[in-house]
């Protein structure tokens, strides 16, 4: 449901919370997702970053999301839950469309401006990201999507680029927007 | 196994409790205050009211990073599910294992796993049942008729709203009856906005804001229970440390407690009631230890039901003897049939260009409703019945631009604004009840604990698929005379069980050879056995039911009560 928002109501987070659990009792789980229900080990796949490849990550989410007046999504350590999610929670073909992507991130900096990803500065990188967006689309789309979800769901973004009010104590349904105000994290 | 005359007076209560969810709470808490020294059993683990909830204070970042991926895991395939719940508590589900059941067609059956049962995560969302509901099988010929009526359950409601505290609006309509309301809780700027239009353009449909089990407003009677009001944190599912919400254990299991009479035993598959035949009566219940596998009897003068809507009537199922070959109380044949659910999961979203200046504060735990308008009155459609919408409004936050291909330091200001208001309408129907639709035992498949598999065969009719079509209709042009923009319509296809409002399988009624339990949830042949949770109901109306589980039982328990002074059961 595209139009669900964290704010539409508990009942709703409560549907799609229970259509979630209706997946998981409905006998539909892979043999791999249902092993690791039942808290066995399922890492079947050898997926592994290199520490390379780790940094090229957190250099380009940090393109993605910089540092301004608060930190980016490389101090937020966005990277970190972009592996876990590719390692962990990715098929094979995900998997491989990410390392290309990686490769590609490279090779169109070579191509460029002679150099690899890291040593670019940060305009040349902003360039290469251009790049990205039309050259290896799926690989970006998908890292893009990571960044975000990975930046605002961390204690960084919550905290420094969001709003977040651990106990509200009440509910206003209509009150002046005062410029400058952050969105709600949640 | 030998037993001697005090080990089987340690196992015999007054009364036993079978599940201790909605229904069976309230079930114990009235017998325990009436006197009764009650056994309560329930197959789930152990949950401490407060210190249980772990989850209840964590922090967004504080999740498992796969729980942190929310509505996007659907497009990262292999994620354990179980964990992709960001605010649902996933250990408080039974895990999915232990739950295995047949489809003979899609049917989705959710399980708790924790005393409390489905009280701890349920939506909360409370209505009631007008005399709409209670007279509609026996106006249509439908079913068979309820043996009640509003007037037999109206003061039951007001004594369950009293202490589990319900907030909501009166509005004074004949098809969705006021409870005993605590303060409403605030609208949204867009849901104040449609709510005009929508009235405007369509009289007699109004948006009204949810009623809701939480306590806008901590009377007396909740401060002296523990309980503390909303803190609109919104977190719900994953149990209450304030006790801002009714469940078992913020409710009525402190009350049950007080007494000193209520003996709660988690862990306790019960997979069978015992039949006395020379009696004529229910003596006790077979019990499993989920942990040990141990068997163990206790026994009772009365036996309290409410293990949920299906699993209670799977127990009675698997309660078979000489008397009642077929299942505990079937002699009219109708145990297990006129499975019902609500059907949902279509309507319609927008969004409003307006009221950029406004924003809102707090986490709402709430959303709006639209009180059925279909086959009221003067209003007649090509099908029976009606359905309802829940819904609600908010602003796009950091989520929206996920779609999207523009990164740095531009798409990050512009993810730390909001965006436009939304709103959505999700319509919830009412389902006929039907013989065909049904669940049956396969008791050539045994669980762990013995228990035979529970097969589902039931499924949505013509009446509700012609009325789906008013719902996603109706849901579209309603925000579109709002002014919204952006209107879609979707149906994302409901299969039963999916709404979690199971209800049915050993209906009520006025006549033992068509129905399994009387107008107090008694079964019509065992008369210490009562039923109170979703399994009694005859009609499934199209509002959200556990306030009616919650009078019923409390209702049912008076009763029994009484009957046992009486020396009648």
């Amino acid at each position: 449901m595209k139009f669900i928002q964290a704010s539409n109501g508990p009942f709703i987070a409560r549907r799609e919370a229970l259509q979630w659990l209706a997946m998981l009792v409905g006998g539909t789980l892979s043999l791999p997702v249902q092993a690791a229900l039942r808290g066995e080990t399922s890492n079947q796949t050898s997926f592994h970053l290199s520490a390379e490849q780790q940094a090229l990550i957190a250099d380009l989410a940090d393109v993605i999301i910089p540092t301004t007046d608060t930190p980016g999504a490389k101090a937020a350590g966005a990277d970190q839950f972009i592996e876990y999610v590719i390692r962990n929670c990715s098929d094979v073909k995900q998997q491989d469309l990410f390392r290309q992507g990686l490769q590609q991130t490279n090779v169109l900096s070579q191509n460029a401006f002679g150099k690899p990803f890291p040593e670019l500065s940060s305009q040349q990188r902003n360039e290469i990201v251009g790049q990205l967006t039309q050259r290896e689309k799926p690989f970006f789309m998908s890292l893009r999507e990571l960044t975000i979800v990975g930046y605002f769901t961390s204690e960084t973004g919550v905290t420094k680029a969001l709003d977040y009010l651990p106990i509200p104590g009440r509910f206003q349904g209509d009150v002046p927007f005062k410029a400058g105000k952050k969105v709600w994290a949640i | 196994m030998n037993l001697n005359i005090n080990a089987i007076k340690d196992m015999t209560y007054d009364a036993i409790v079978i599940g201790s969810g909605v229904s069976g709470g309230w079930a114990a808490k009235e017998l325990t205050e009436k006197g009764l020294r009650v056994l309560m059993l329930e197959r789930g683990r152990s949950l401490e009211h407060v210190t249980g909830y772990e989850e209840a204070m964590k922090a967004p970042w504080e999740a498992q990073p796969i729980a942190r991926l929310g509505e996007l895991a659907p497009k990262y395939p292999q994620a354990p599910q179980e964990s992709t719940l960001p605010k649902s508590a996933p250990s408080y589900w039974m895990p999915g294992m232990d739950t295995s059941y047949r489809q003979d067609k899609p049917f989705r059956w959710l399980r708790p796993g924790i005393v409390g049962g489905k009280s701890i995560m349920w939506g909360r969302q409370s209505y009631r049942f007008s005399d709409i509901d209670f007279e509609a099988n026996a106006r249509e010929g439908i079913g068979v008729d309820w043996p009640i009526r509003y007037k037999d359950i109206a003061p039951w409601y007001l004594y369950v709203e009293k202490i589990a505290g319900v907030s909501g609006e009166k509005l004074g309509l004949p098809q969705l009856p006021d409870s005993e309301f605590l303060p409403p809780m605030d609208m949204y700027l867009v849901e104040k906005e449609v709510r005009k239009r929508i009235e405007k353009a369509f009289p007699g449909r109004i948006m009204t804001i949810g009623r809701t089990a939480n306590l806008s407003e901590a009377q007396k009677v909740h401060l002296d229970n523990g309980r503390t009001a909303c803190q609109y944190r919104n977190q719900c599912i994953r149990g209450c440390p304030y006790g801002g919400y009714f469940s078992t254990q913020s409710t009525t299991l402190p009350p049950a407690m007080r007494t000193g009479r209520l003996t709660l035993r988690p862990d306790s598959v019960v997979t069978e009631i015992i039949y006395d035949a020379q009696k004529q009566r229910a003596s006790g219940v077979r019990v499993v230890d989920s942990v040990t596998l141990e068997n163990r009897d206790y026994f009772a003068k009365v036996i309290f039901v409410c293990a949920s809507a299906m699993a209670s009537t799977a127990l009675l199922m698997n309660s078979v003897s000489d008397r009642f070959p077929n299942g505990m109380g079937n002699d009219s044949g109708q145990l297990g049939h006129n499975l019902m659910d609500h059907h949902f999961r279509l309507g319609a979203s927008g969004q409003w260009k307006g009221g950029q200046d406004r924003y809102y504060f707090g986490r709402r735990a709430n959303g709006i409703y639209i009180p059925r308008y279909r086959n009221i009155g003067a209003d007649k459609r090509d099908y029976l019945r009606g359905f309802g919408y829940q819904g609600g409004g908010g602003r796009q936050g950091w989520q929206r631009h996920v779609a999207e291909l523009s990164f740095g330091t531009s798409l990050k200001e512009e993810l730390t604004k909001p965006g436009l208001w939304t709103m959505g309408l999700i319509g919830f129907g009412e389902q006929l009840p039907d013989y065909r639709n049904r669940l049956y035992l396969d008791k050539t498949k045994l669980d762990k604990w013995g228990m035979p598999t529970v097969a589902f065969d039931s499924e949505f009719r013509e009446n509700e698929k012609k009325m789906r079509v008013d719902m996603q209709n109706d849901a579209q042009e309603m925000l579109e005379a709002a002014g919204l923009i952006n209107v879609k319509a979707y149906d994302q296809g409901s299969a039963p069980g999916m709404a979690v409002h199971e209800m049915g399988t050993a209906r009520m009624g006025r006549d033992p050879k068509t129905s399994v339990l009387n107008g107090h949830n008694q079964i019509h042949a065992v008369k210490n056995v009562f039923v109170t949770d979703g399994a009694s109901m005859t009609s499934s109306a199209c509002v959200n039911p556990s306030l009616t589980y919650m009078a019923l039982s409390a209702r049912a328990a008076d009763f029994a009560v009484q009957e046992l002074k009486a020396r009648r059961l």
